[in-house]
């Protein structure tokens, strides 16, 4: 079989062009079920090495990272939007939480999803995260192709024990997407994620790897289930091939991180093993406490990228349509952005309350020194949500602020203002790109861009 | 029925049981393999490895299509995450299976030493055939043997080897995912019929939502379920049996979303009786009076939606402001006459589930009757409507006057229209189900109009929806696509409605309609594979 890959309108297309040495098929499928016209090589690391010199710089030994930061049903554009975008721009009344990284954040406003506003939040999932509409057949509003995350991880995340890490505090099923009709549950439970990071077979930076004979036997397992899954797939039709292809995919990833615990751990200064969160996190007046499980699932994970146990995560503060009750507010989110009066003081809250736990994860970020930078400037987290203004569902002048600089290939310190209602796509690819990996284009149809935002990349 | 059916042709001079129609022939669309839903896993493990094992706490979350679980089972993929939980799962359940304290439940023999490969073997034969609802392969059965021995051989006891042979067949696509693929029918091209052990695993997981038992195997391995008359009869067995209140309770959760009960989230500031015990009880008085219906009394489906039997426990009661009728768990109870609320929809699992936090929802509860009950799709409204309900004033102080809007206006009410002049109907209900006739001081009119009929309340919509033809329509074509795992295809419409048809002949009994499903060509035969 040739290079092949596997397109959203269902049939197969060839003469996908792929840049980079060392693609390997299965980072073509990871990029590519489900169809965003992203050609995805593998990290191009050598080229961006000692981009500002530095001989310990991000890129040689210490890698880059990519968050998704996400809530659900918008903001207020009026109050989130900073009134000027000059050198000196300050901080709006809903960014306000971030004043002590502003000089490590972009705000990008005006931005608008290019694909018809067909299904109230899920066109805004589809065509900001993945610049694919949804199908409007009879899945009625299926995303239908990989997330962003997802298309970076395919890139950055092959080289760790995890591929990325999903977590919410809320109960959140997430919006990260390998293609139609396969989600990536994120983790609810910061004890459990504190199990999966950090548990039984975590090494600390000086130990040397476990020798643990059931390693190798569970490998056996996998072989044995790999076999089964082969034969399986000489008997179904083409759609189950794909599905159970997709399984298999799963099971090589466990089999490589099995390979990896029998490596020594990597040698990074800022790991250590951290204390355990609580089991439990009950609800307050029916509340979720949210800051506390937030917090905690954060600290999990900025110490899982210090030790370098993936270099992808997605954490989602609340879902699209999400009805979560957040402290002194009078109703279920989602209600308020639709019912609240003008001009919705609990809808601004709410979004108040969401970056301040932004913010919190930029702060812990950049409280971690990797060489003379820190693990925030060797990142990019990405702030945003699937529609501006919740009410209409808007998806015009969404609301994206980004993290870190990606190590120094993205700008800090601006407040970039879109007059002309551009492509959010754009950004989407300069955000791939400032990954060191190698896009065409990003998106579909009218959301499909072959350039990035200029004004954001350094 | 039957007197038309004779009016239209009274040449015949059978009698009145052959003027049954004929069973349409349908042609399938291609089978696709069916991912065990979190529910299946769960019975399937405790039929293979025995009951009181812990479960996993989290696997792949279930993906519903086409209003079901069953049918989002042939098509949703498994994400790494998932497949990372199956592998903690298997792990998690073979060490439990096989330890001291359990392993006399499954262990089909005791072993000489650390490894003894011919024990090893009827164990992994006896525990896989479960499993994979089919007997395993000579390969396959010494590929496991030979696990379990390295294993065992590697770390020192033959129970904890074992656990890994256990472990490759729950991880296996052979047990994840239910394989009804058929072989090539040689009676008719184009279409494959289903093999016995695939009918074994279509009418156990229909039945009893679990993997067969081992006279389900037996009958399949024997050819037994080759013949209408076999497939019958097992069908009938299964009905019989206990566990298909199972298979019904699943069949009902998905249909009716009662899984979304267990997360319920309402504001206890604004409903004092809410607590996190609500959804489940909610949930289970929902299953109760539909068990009781379809099992104790073997009654027409419609009924439902009108009675006033009902199963509450003590949490309920004072939400439906009644005595309870146990002091503890729950008790049988009738809902007085003046009472205002009965059937299903007068029930907390509708009512609170199709209601936001803080409120109830007239478009919520209505959607759920059009969408869920009559099978109606109802369009997403416009992303760019403005769907604000003003707050209540001293002009507008029920939610009718506030959604005067969504009924008035033309580019609202084409839509509105059909699913709030339900759900106005259930304004006596508030947001978490309890009763009341006043909204911020002002008399609530609880009268609506279903399908051009008006009702005066939620009590008389119930009999204007008990003879609304879609209700068992609806009914039929949704147990359909969940026997079969898929949505009705092109063509198949004639077999649900001859199944509605059936239905009807047969008093709306859910007993019948199900050994009907199981009886239909749809149940027994799949189409080509697209390769």
């Amino acid at each position: 079989m040739s290079w092949m890959s596997w397109r959203t309108d269902g049939r197969w297309w060839k003469g996908l062009s792929l840049h980079g040495r060392g693609v390997n098929r299965r980072t073509v499928l990871r990029g590519l079920l489900g169809g965003a016209a992203v050609g995805v090589g593998l990290p191009m690391l050598e080229a961006f090495l000692n981009g500002n010199g530095n001989a310990y710089a991000c890129g040689g030994v210490i890698p880059k990272r990519f968050g998704l930061f996400f809530w659900g049903n918008g903001n207020r554009p009026e109050r989130w939007v900073p009134d000027s975008d000059a050198a000196d721009w300050v901080l709006s009344e809903e960014l306000a939480p971030l004043l002590n990284v502003q000089h490590k954040i972009s705000v990008v406003s005006g931005m608008s999803i290019k694909h018809p506003n067909v299904f109230p939040h899920t066109s805004g999932v589809a065509g900001l995260l993945t610049g694919v509409a949804p199908s409007s057949e009879i899945e009625d509003g299926a995303i239908r192709a990989p997330t962003i995350d997802q298309i970076i991880a395919a890139g950055i995340g092959n080289e760790t024990i995890w591929r990325s890490i999903q977590t919410t505090p809320t109960g959140s099923s997430g919006v990260s997407y390998n293609g139609l009709h396969s989600q990536n549950p994120p983790e609810a439970s910061p004890y459990a994620l504190f199990e999966q990071l950090f548990g039984a077979n975590f090494n600390l930076p000086g130990d040397s790897a476990a020798v643990d004979p059931t390693l190798a036997l569970r490998q056996s397992v996998l072989d044995a289930v790999l076999e089964d899954a082969n034969r399986l797939k000489s008997q179904v039709g083409r759609a189950d091939q794909l599905r159970l292809e997709q399984h298999m995919d799963g099971i090589r990833e466990i089999e490589t991180r099995l390979a990896r615990l029998q490596e020594d751990p990597p040698q990074l200064d800022a790991c250590s093993m951290p204390a355990a969160p609580l089991a439990d996190y009950p609800d307050i007046d029916g509340r979720p406490q949210i800051p506390a499980k937030s917090r905690a699932m954060c600290d999990l994970l900025v110490m899982a990228m210090s030790c370098d146990q993936t270099r992808v995560f997605g954490h989602y503060l609340s879902d699209p349509v999400s009805g979560t009750l957040f402290a002194g507010t009078s109703a279920g989110h989602h209600d308020l952005t639709h019912n609240e009066s003008e001009p919705q003081e609990e809808v601004h809250q709410v979004t108040l309350q969401i970056i301040q736990e932004y913010a919190y994860l930029l702060e812990k970020m950049d409280a971690v020194q990797e060489g003379d930078e820190t693990l925030l400037d060797n990142s990019v987290v990405l702030g945003c949500s699937e529609v501006s203004l919740g009410k209409t569902h808007s998806l015009d002048d969404l609301p994206i602020v980004l993290g870190g600089s990606a190590c120094g290939r993205l700008k800090t310190g601006i407040h970039y203002r879109s007059y002309t209602a551009e492509n959010v796509s754009k950004v989407m690819l300069s955000l791939v790109r400032a990954m060191d990996i190698v896009a065409t284009s990003f998106g579909e149809e009218e959301a499909e861009v072959t350039d990035g935002l200029s004004a954001i990349e350094v | 029925m039957l007197i038309f059916l004779l009016a239209c042709d009274p040449e015949t001079p059978e009698p009145v049981a052959e003027q049954i129609p004929p069973v349409p022939e349908v042609t399938s669309p291609e089978p696709t393999l069916r991912k065990l839903t979190t529910s299946q896993y769960e019975n399937s493990i405790s039929d293979v490895l025995g009951a009181g094992l812990v479960m996993p706490t989290s696997l792949e979350p279930d993906t519903e299509i086409d209003g079901l679980y069953s049918v989002g089972a042939g098509q949703a993929s498994v994400s790494p995450t998932g497949v990372v939980r199956y592998e903690d799962a298997a792990y998690l359940l073979a060490g439990q299976a096989l330890g001291p304290d359990h392993r006399g439940m499954i262990m089909p023999c005791t072993p000489s030493g650390i490894t003894d490969d011919a024990c090893a073997e009827q164990a992994v034969a006896q525990i896989g055939r479960r499993a994979w609802r089919r007997a395993l392969t000579a390969e396959e059965q010494a590929r496991l043997v030979g696990i379990a021995g390295d294993a065992a051989a590697v770390l020192g006891d033959f129970h904890i080897g074992l656990g890994y042979a256990v472990a490759a067949i729950l991880q296996s696509p052979n047990f994840l995912y239910r394989v009804e693929l058929g072989v090539p029918d040689p009676e008719l091209s184009g279409r494959r019929v289903l093999t016995g052990y695939e009918l074994a695993t279509r009418l156990s997981y229909f039945f009893w939502n679990t993997t067969p038992d081992e006279a389900l195997l037996a009958a399949a391995e024997s050819g037994e379920l080759d013949t209408e008359e076999g497939l019958a009869a097992a069908a009938a067995r299964l009905l019989a049996d206990e566990r298909a209140k199972e298979g019904v309770r699943n069949f009902f959760t998905e249909m009716l979303t009662l899984y979304a009960l267990d997360t319920l989230s309402k504001d206890p500031l604004v409903f004092t009786h809410m607590s996190p015990e609500v959804g489940p009880s909610a949930r289970e008085e929902t299953l109760l009076t539909i068990e009781d219906l379809v099992f104790s009394q073997d009654g027409d489906y419609r009924d439902l939606f009108t009675t006033q039997k009902t199963f509450i426990d003590r949490k309920l009661a004072a939400i439906y402001n009644v005595r309870a009728p146990a002091p503890e768990g729950f008790g049988e109870t009738e809902l007085p006459e003046d009472g205002g609320r009965r059937g299903l929809l007068g029930q907390a699992g509708f009512l609170a589930l199709n209601a936001h936090a803080v409120s109830s929802s007239a478009t919520l509860r209505g959607k759920f009757v059009r969408e869920v009950l009559l099978c109606e799709a109802m369009p997403s409204p416009p992303a760019n409507a403005n769907t604000a309900i003003p707050e209540a004033t001293e002009e507008m102080p029920t939610l009718r006057d506030r959604v005067q809007v969504h009924l008035t206006d033309p580019s609202c009410s084409s839509c509105h229209r059909p699913m709030d002049l339900i759900g106005l109907g259930f304004e006596n209900f508030d947001g978490l189900g309890g009763w009341r006739t006043t909204e911020n001081g002002a008399a609530i009119d609880p009268s609506g109009e279903l399908d051009g009929k008006a009702f005066a309340d939620a009590w008389a919509m119930g009999a204007l929806l008990r003879e609304a033809p879609e209700l068992t329509s609806c009914l039929t074509a949704t147990m359909y696509r969940y026997a079969v795992g898929r949505s009705v295809g092109e063509g198949e419409e004639a077999l649900t409605a001859w199944l509605d048809g059936d239905f009807a002949r047969k008093g709306r009994s859910v007993q019948s309609l199900m050994l009907a499903i199981a009886d239909s060509p749809g149940f027994r035969y799949v189409g080509e594979l697209e390769q």
